[in-house]
């Protein structure tokens, strides 16, 4: 079998513009042992997806390597273009985010998976009969069906198309399986489904796994070993467990503690964070029982070429003064258009009745323009939701402009601007969208919504394309927003840990009807309905390789499946390759001190060591 | 992409509801509990995907509309051609009268003759008759039906502008995907610099230097015309006699359009180089030459295509004076007798023959494009 | 996959984590004289006080800078630039460099007729004994002003089709689609043929025929340009906040597709200057007026090609060349210029 480990190694991008070299990744040190599995997290920037790609020399020109990255004890850099190109796919092959552009768009998924035996016809599918035979049987292992091999990717679902992908990548047999991002942009009950395929097929063959994303709890679910990078350099490497239950570094405490665990009675209406909200009541609003907005029976239907397709279904909810109701759901379930519809934005089937304080919701466009002011929405990315040629202050402003209340309106705009707490408001108002981070991005969004002085807040998934650190600064707005001002909010959101940090009720969407709705303490905790169940079941849990088959990842046993697999002359090299690392890499006997959660694969340990760091000595102890 | 980056897809996306299909929304992801059918990998095993993207209309459908569209677009051109030439400002005949000295009863003559004396509404369903029925008017230079001298003349220009259009496609595609491939080099910089350097040429200069070089100066090609005259038309000898003809007038028609064509695949691919799925093919061990032909070149010609077609245009434009130029006996020829004419039924039926071609060419373009593209085939 | 890279290679990643207005939003010297008027104004408390026009005029002309400098590092295009400046310059005066009788066919009749280059005529002269030199300084005068003013007039047509066929939806947004994809498929030069023959002759009506005929390209353009706007979040927005048509457009979408108008004006000028020649060179030009194309119209018709007087053909041709290549390169600099732009918001 083949090791993988990456010694020393930095990477500089060459940069034509006058900041000059831009190093990507610094000094980083990893050991992906046969059959182990590594985790590495960061956020985007971090560094981490140009470190695996390294692996396959697949980096485009302008970025240099520097240090040794080496697979099965060869170092990369001295193999020549034809010899990379046979241990591309053969020995490591990649599953990228299939949800996206990653397959060919005009070619079928059958095809691209027969391309990757082509290259590489070792063993048995020497024949393109056999190809063919191996490529179906590829997609029965991934649990598609073996017609969707003549089908396009555009005509796959997101979760098909990344099973496609792992297909391909476990077509050629290979003893490494990088997945980058595997299952960004899935639900998280095709996630569920994706990562627990992933972590059995690898563990069956005795793959080894390196993965990487932005959330860290998908890669505990998976991972035994977890390295956190930052800025280019590892920051904490240690066992799953280790690194998420017990995090030495604040930068991981804060990665962490971003992911709420539901039932866990400290994150309640409090979203761990760094920088919470002020609340400046002393007695601070709480849910009344007075109904500001509220939807009777609402439908909505749109004709497509296939026919009429309801998006949602009768629906009835009730918002509160000072209530922020969450609606849960996966993509598909109707919640966006259901908060569409709540602002008149999208029209509704005849029967559905929406009212704001008891009135109907206004049909003509002049009352339409006046009900904005009371109720608004913020949208699910910042940075698409400012125009990038206007200033912050014009985008805060821009309300008050169409809406015609010029008056004060510099007073009003560095006031809503201070309600988002985006202190001092003066500081911001000149910055265009570009200069400001995720987090400021999506106060100024906030502030924007804020300046109309609504008494209803929608948010439509508002912190989820935003990184994980900054996720409880602004939810801890939104619950700050409701203690101080009053405001009701309804924020739609996949996520059940979102309701658990912030909301007072829950509904719980599924195909365009409310499955289950209630106080978030009673849904949460007792879900009544299956699909809340099935819900809450999918939530990656922070360590504990969750959704690894118990047994399975024995390493011993994995690692004789591995050998009894395949006994090609090229492992042998592997294995002096491995002994040589061994010999000078630090390996922790299976009951290393480092850990006293029974961490599995600690067989396997790898080391990561940034150099400079003050940590390199206690990890090894 | 990064997280900071507008994702259209995204889960919450508001343009696209994607509410599934509510015929198998009975055993989808949503049903709880695991899957028997596979015992080993539990939870993976769900056969109907309820996001699974709807199957795409069929061919039938796609091409009436397609029809339906050009359709339109012939009806447009038809009274475009009616109007233009009656409603704009300026009487035809006074604009005739004034280019060459008539007698009053010559004008009212011509008046007649071209129906002007008519109400409008009559002049246009004559119109409409004479397009159906194949009368296009009789033309003033000629003194020969229109529809006649376009059926004599059509050939030929077929000839020349179909040998020129598949050369210039070939051509330019071909030399585009290489100088993308290999951006920056050497042959690119030629390539390149060489077809914008045509590209900046008017068509009708280039083909009075080669006129001037080749058959002028060096005498080594005719000058003019399409076929030596008392050569039997489909002897060996006469063949080769229009070959040498079309020599000149190919390769000024080219030279201009191959350049866009080669600009317009340089561009598409330079912005495909960056696409992902060419980085997976790198991974599985493709030669960046398979990772052009196979995947790149694939995705970069299906933007091509739609500007080639359009460019088609283009070429027309150029046949009318490369005819003039080389006497070549086609529609661009007569499109310049009836300007120098002026005569306008001759003009009108040019012009609406010409768009005619056009838009057939168009409607090839949406088939041609269909079947490169396995989307469009849903859309 | 996660564009590290590309993520880390931009200052203003999002990865910054906090809100800490430490680092200056505005890092350019002009940021602290902007806040200056803002905070004053919050004293007074007037909202007259905050100018935010002059905000945007500073930033206009600090992006302004940024551009010039890219564009002047671009050999091609500042020589483009320059050859461009020159003939314009050739252009304005004109009747300084060349006086106008020497083109009066009556004061040229003991000048030799088709002589050939030499120094007492620089580019030899034309049948009628004119100085081929002399024509050519006058041609500039007609085909640059018939390349601008047609080029401006298809592209205020095509910018406004092009953006209400990709803003409005229904009945509006059909009926535009529809008219932009006839134009498009239309061959131009054919229409403005059809034009020009109908309408009476001057420089007014080819502008208005090649106007007329090109416009749908632009059209073309902006039209899917102001698709993938309208498809952005901050339109979503600004509907939200209660914004109309009116606004949307003004404020969101025009200034959204202006560059990529004005990189493709720049590029179409060239067309433009084609155009005519060759609606001259038909014989459909002004008759009263020089322009390349007659020249050259005139050397057909005089057959100076076949007959070997190349200094009649050559010159015009190339002093066209010369005008459409230097467009073209100072249009493809503007482009690449503005394209990354285009790109990042994608």
């Amino acid at each position: 079998m083949t090791d993988l480990s990456f010694d020393d190694v930095s990477i500089t991008y060459r940069s034509s513009s006058s900041r000059g070299d831009v190093p990507a990744v610094i000094d980083v040190s990893l050991d992906l042992p046969s059959g182990s599995t590594l985790g590495i997290a960061g956020e985007s920037g971090s560094g981490k997806s140009t470190l695996v790609m390294s692996a396959l020399r697949l980096l485009p020109k302008s970025a240099t390597v520097t240090g040794h990255v080496r697979l099965g004890g060869q170092d990369i850099s001295e193999l020549s273009f034809g010899q990379i190109r046979a241990v591309r796919w053969a020995q490591a092959s990649i599953v990228f985010q299939g949800a996206l552009h990653s397959l060919n768009p005009v070619r079928r998924v059958g095809r691209q998976i027969v391309e990757a035996l082509e290259h590489h016809a070792k063993g048995t599918w020497t024949t393109p009969e056999r190809r063919r035979a191996r490529m179906l049987e590829l997609l029965r292992e991934v649990d598609l069906d073996p017609a969707k091999a003549e089908a396009y990717p555009h005509e796959l679902s997101g979760g098909q198309k990344q099973r496609i992908m792992i297909a391909m990548a476990l077509a050629c047999e290979p003893d490494i399986i990088i997945a980058d991002e595997p299952t960004t942009a899935l639900d998280v009950i095709v996630q569920k489904q994706i990562l627990t395929g992933l972590a059995d097929l690898v563990a069956d063959r005795g793959i080894s796994l390196l993965m990487i994303s932005h959330d860290l709890a998908v890669l505990s679910a998976v991972c035994e070993n977890l390295a956190i990078m930052k800025d280019g350099r590892i920051v904490e490497y240690g066992p799953s467990d280790d690194v998420c239950l017990r995090p030495r570094e604040e930068y991981t405490q804060q990665l962490a503690g971003a992911f709420p665990q539901i039932g866990d009675a400290e994150s309640r209406l409090r979203p761990r964070t760094a920088k919470p909200a002020e609340v400046r009541l002393t007695d601070p609003f709480t849910m009344t029982d007075e109904v500001v907005l509220e939807a009777q029976n609402l439908s909505v239907t749109f004709d497509t070429r296939q026919g009429r397709e309801r998006a949602v279904h009768g629906v009835d909810l009730a918002l509160r003064r000072a209530e922020i109701l969450a609606v849960v759901g996966q993509s598909g379930s109707g919640k966006t258009t259901l908060a569409r519809s709540l602002l008149g934005l999208q029209e509704t089937d005849p029967g559905s009745q929406i009212a704001f304080a008891g009135r109907p919701l206004p049909r003509k466009a002049k009352d339409l323009r006046a009900f904005r002011r009371q109720v608004q929405m913020v949208l699910q990315d910042p940075s698409g939701s400012l125009n990038p040629k206007r200033s912050v202050y014009e985008a805060v402003a821009e309300g008050l402009q169409v809406q015609g209340l010029t008056e004060d309106e510099y007073a009003k705009v560095i006031g809503a601007l201070e309600a988002a707490e985006l202190t001092p408001a003066a500081d911001y108002l000149e910055s265009i969208p570009q200069e400001l981070s995720g987090g400021q991005r999506q106060r100024v969004v906030i502030a924007g919504a804020l300046a109309l002085d609504p008494q209803v807040l929608l948010a439509d998934e508002p912190v989820a394309s935003l990184d994980a650190s900054v996720r409880g600064e602004i939810l801890s707005l939104f619950l700050a927003l409701k203690k101080n001002l009053g405001m009701s909010a309804l924020i739609i959101t996949h996520d059940l840990g979102l309701a658990w940090n912030i909301a007072d009720t829950v509904a719980v969407m599924k195909q365009g009807e409310i499955v289950e709705y209630g106080p978030v303490d009673t849904v949460l905790a007792d879900p009544q309905h299956a699909y809340t169940r099935e819900l809450l079941a999918a939530v990656p849990r922070l360590g504990s390789q969750s959704l690894v088959r118990s047994g399975a990842t024995v390493p011993g046993v994995a690692a004789q499946d591995g050998a009894a697999q395949d006994g090609a002359a090229q492992d042998g090299a592997a294995a002096v390759g491995a002994a040589q690392d061994g010999a000078s890499a630090d390996v922790v006997p299976p009951d290393g001190t480092a850990a006293d959660a029974p961490a599995p694969g600690t067989a396997a340990r790898g080391v990561a060591a940034q150099r400079t760091a003050d940590r390199a000595g206690t990890d090894d102890t | 992409m990064t997280a900071s980056t507008n994702n259209p897809s995204g889960p919450g996306d508001p343009a696209t509801p994607n509410p599934g299909d509510p015929g198998t929304a009975t055993s989808g992801p949503g049903t709880p509990g695991p899957d028997t059918s596979s015992p080993a990998v539990d939870g993976l095993g769900t056969p109907i995907d309820t996001d699974e993207p709807p199957k795409g209309a069929s061919f039938a459908a796609y091409f009436l509309r397609k029809l339906g569209g050009s359709a339109i677009s012939m009806i447009l051109v038809i009274v475009l051609g009616f109007f233009a030439f009656r409603l704009l400002p300026g009487d035809p005949v006074l604009k005739i009268a004034k280019e060459r000295p008539m007698s009053p009863a010559q004008i009212a003559e011509l008046r007649s003759q071209y129906g002007l004396d008519k109400p409008l509404i009559v002049q246009f369903w004559d119109y409409l008759v004479g397009i159906v029925t194949g009368n296009l008017g009789e033309s003033y230079v000629y003194r020969k039906p229109v529809s006649a001298l376009i059926g004599e003349y059509l050939g030929p220009t077929l000839l020349l502008t179909a040998t020129a259009a598949v050369i210039a496609i070939v051509l330019g595609l071909w030399l585009g995907q290489l100088s993308a491939w290999r951006r920056n080099s050497l042959f690119d910089k030629l390539a390149s610099s060489t077809a914008l350097v045509f590209w900046s040429v008017p068509t009708f200069w280039l083909g009075l230097i080669l006129l001037m070089v080749f058959g002028g100066t060096l005498q080594w090609l005719p000058t003019g015309g399409m076929i030596t005259p008392g050569l039997d038309p489909w002897s060996p000898e006469a063949i080769i006699d229009v070959i040498r003809h079309l020599i000149l007038p190919v390769i000024t028609l080219v030279a201009v359009v191959y350049a866009q064509f080669l600009m317009v695949m340089r561009a598409s691919l330079i912005e495909e180089m960056s696409e992902d799925y060419l980085t997976t093919a790198r991974a599985k061990g493709l030669t960046e030459d398979e990772v052009r032909r196979r995947h790149a070149v694939p995705n970069a010609l299906l933007p091509t295509v739609t500007v080639v077609f359009l460019h088609l245009g283009g070429l027309i434009a150029g046949a009318v004076t490369v005819e003039a130029i080389f006497s070549w006996p086609g529609l661009g020829k007569l499109t310049f007798d009836a300007i120098s004419g002026p005569d306008l039924p001759l003009l009108q039926g040019t012009f609406v023959v010409f768009s005619a071609i056009i838009i057939v060419m168009n409607l090839a373009a949406d088939l041609v494009y269909r079947w490169l593209d396995p989307r469009v085939r849903r859309a | 996959m996660d564009n590290d890279h590309r993520a880390e290679a931009a200052p203003e990643s999002a990865s910054t984590p906090g809100t800490q207005p430490a680092s200056p939003p505005g890092t350019q010297p002009a940021s602290s004289e902007g806040t200056k008027p803002g905070r004053s104004a919050a004293t007074r408390n007037g909202a007259a006080g905050f100018d935010s026009a002059k905000l945007i005029r500073e930033r206009r002309l600090r992006s302004l800078r940024r551009n010039w400098r890219a564009f002047r590092t671009d050999t091609p295009a500042m020589i483009g630039a320059i050859v461009l400046l020159l003939f314009v310059l050739m252009a304005i005066f004109a009747p300084v460099i060349a006086p106008a009788s020497m083109l009066d066919v009556t004061k040229q009749l003991d000048v030799p007729r088709y002589a050939p280059p030499s120094l007492a005529h620089p580019l030899g002269t034309d049948d009628l004994g004119r100085e081929i030199w002399a024509r050519i300084v006058w041609g500039s005068r007609v085909s640059l002003l018939v390349g601008v003013a047609a080029t401006l007039m298809s592209m205020v047509i095509g910018t406004l089709m092009g953006l209400a066929g990709g803003h409005f939806t229904g009945i509006v947004g059909a009926v535009v689609m529809r008219l932009i994809d006839f134009f498009l498929v239309l061959p131009s030069l054919l229409l403005a043929i059809v034009l020009s023959t109908v309408l009476d002759r001057g420089v007014f009506t080819i502008v208005v025929a090649i106007g007329i005929a090109s416009w749908a390209s632009t059209a073309r353009i902006v039209r899917s340009q102001t698709l993938s706007v309208e498809s952005r979040l901050y339109i979503e927005r600004a509907r939200i906040l209660g914004a109309g048509h009116r606004h949307i457009l003004i404020k969101h979408l025009l200034p959204a597709v202006m560059p990529l108008v004005l990189a493709n004006t720049t590029l179409m000028v060239g067309s433009a200057i084609i155009a005519e020649s060759t609606l001259a060179f038909l014989g459909l030009g002004d008759p009263g007026s020089e322009s390349w194309g007659t020249i050259l119209k005139n050397s057909m018709d005089a057959s100076a090609a076949t007959s070997g007087y190349w200094w009649y053909v050559l010159p015009p041709g190339i002093a066209i060349l010369l005008v459409v290549l230097a467009f073209t390169m100072v249009g493809r600099a503007l482009e690449a210029i503005i394209n990354p732009t285009l790109r990042s918001s994608r």
